[in-house]
């Protein structure tokens, strides 16, 4: 049976949300799936043999409204590489923002690749909060969705999911400066350290 | 302070006026950014990779005008500019407000500013437009009160810049 490769194009792959979605999605997933942390050259080569894989399954958090430098590199790569039988590109994508559509120009992105370079585009999984919500009771929310969107890509259905904490904007910013003043406190810093102007000390 | 920043070599941007600096990005030494969120956690506003783009972001904060030369590459920045714009994450603040009814992070001391960047190397409409789109969506986050993307060939490049940095001085 023809394997999803999944390819973890965060930048703190091994210690990355993206990681942790990959795992739930291979969990979920009815097919075998191989998963690879991208280097952050962003080589094609480094990431095996295309000849057994149906779908390619792009894992990736969006960086400045977009993909990362590390995926740029990939998709560069794998433009130059040749390829008998082109695998269907799917994408799942985290953001930090509440707004799981902010997520769109990223996808936009791998959808134009796609059509550059002939990959058939697959299906897509678009999370919002997706910074925080895997620790959170809104788990199974991911968990629920990443079933399906995994049902999806193992058919070879072009298929679009999208999740996100279902909280009001003014609860969600409450939520995340609460988990961000955690994460600052682990490092002895305050709300006032945390929230300097300063940049570079000046 | 005007800044410039290129990821192609342009010299006569070096006899620029004394209010405005020139960066080429391709002489310069960044890393990509590893996501540790060290300058939001640890130690807020400095990055941890001590590299020449430590130099350049808070540049990026200081300025009042803004002009980017970048090729484009699956319709966003190329590599040199999206390494820099990576590692710019320090000029932010890991809190996040409402930015016109969207969740944004908060900015530390950036000036807001006005932005053009020259792009090139696409001659593909859905390319050009999803180009503008990010670009509209980096302006949120990066304080841009204006900005406009001028597409034009990369032999040209030069001269189109060039007028857009000689009606800075007659402006």
């Amino acid at each position: 049976m023809a394997k999803i490769l999944i390819v973890n194009a965060s930048p703190r792959a091994p210690r990355s949300n993206s990681a942790k979605y990959a795992a739930l999605f291979a969990r979920a997933c009815k097919k075998p799936t191989e998963y690879v942390a991208l280097p952050a050259s962003g080589d094609a080569g480094a990431v095996g043999s295309f000849d057994d894989c149906d779908a390619l399954l792009l894992t990736f958090p969006l960086y400045a409204d977009s993909i990362p430098v590390k995926l740029l590199r990939f998709l560069q790569s794998l433009a130059q590489t040749p390829i008998r039988h082109k695998p269907a590109v799917s994408v799942l994508v985290n953001c930090g923002f509440l707004e799981h559509d902010q997520n769109n120009c990223a996808v936009r992105q791998i959808q134009l690749f796609c059509k550059e370079y002939g990959y058939p585009f697959g299906s897509v999984l678009k999370i919002g909060s997706g910074e925080a919500i895997l620790d959170t009771p809104f788990r199974f929310l991911v968990k629920r969705k990443i079933a399906r969107f995994a049902r999806a890509v193992s058919q070879n259905k072009a298929a679009a999911f999208a999740v996100t904490m279902p909280l009001t904007k003014r609860m969600f910013l409450r939520a995340s400066t609460k988990y961000w003043l955690t994460k600052g406190a682990e490092n002895g810093l305050d709300y006032a350290a945390m929230n300097t102007d300063a940049i570079e000390g000046n | 302070m005007n800044l410039i920043l290129t990821d192609r070599s342009l010299p006569f941007l070096c006899a620029a006026e004394n209010d405005t600096e020139y960066i080429d990005l391709t002489k310069q030494h960044i890393h990509n950014c590893v996501g540790c969120f060290g300058c939001w956690i640890k130690t807020p506003g400095r990055c941890v990779i001590r590299d020449d783009a430590v130099r350049i972001y808070p540049k990026i904060a200081a300025a009042e005008r803004l002009l980017y030369v970048s090729r484009v590459c699956m319709g966003g920045y190329d590599v040199p500019m999206k390494t820099l714009l990576e590692r710019a994450i320090p000029v932010q603040k890991a809190f996040i407000r409402l930015v016109e009814g969207e969740t944004h992070h908060y900015q530390r001391a950036v000036l807001p500013k006005t932005a053009t960047i020259f792009a090139y190397g696409t001659h593909d409409s859905e390319e050009r437009e999803l180009f503008c789109d990010i670009v509209a969506r980096n302006a949120r986050n990066m304080n841009f009160t204006k900005h406009k993307v001028i597409f034009t060939e990369e032999e040209f490049l030069e001269t189109a810049v060039r007028e857009e940095v000689a009606s800075w001085q007659r402006s």
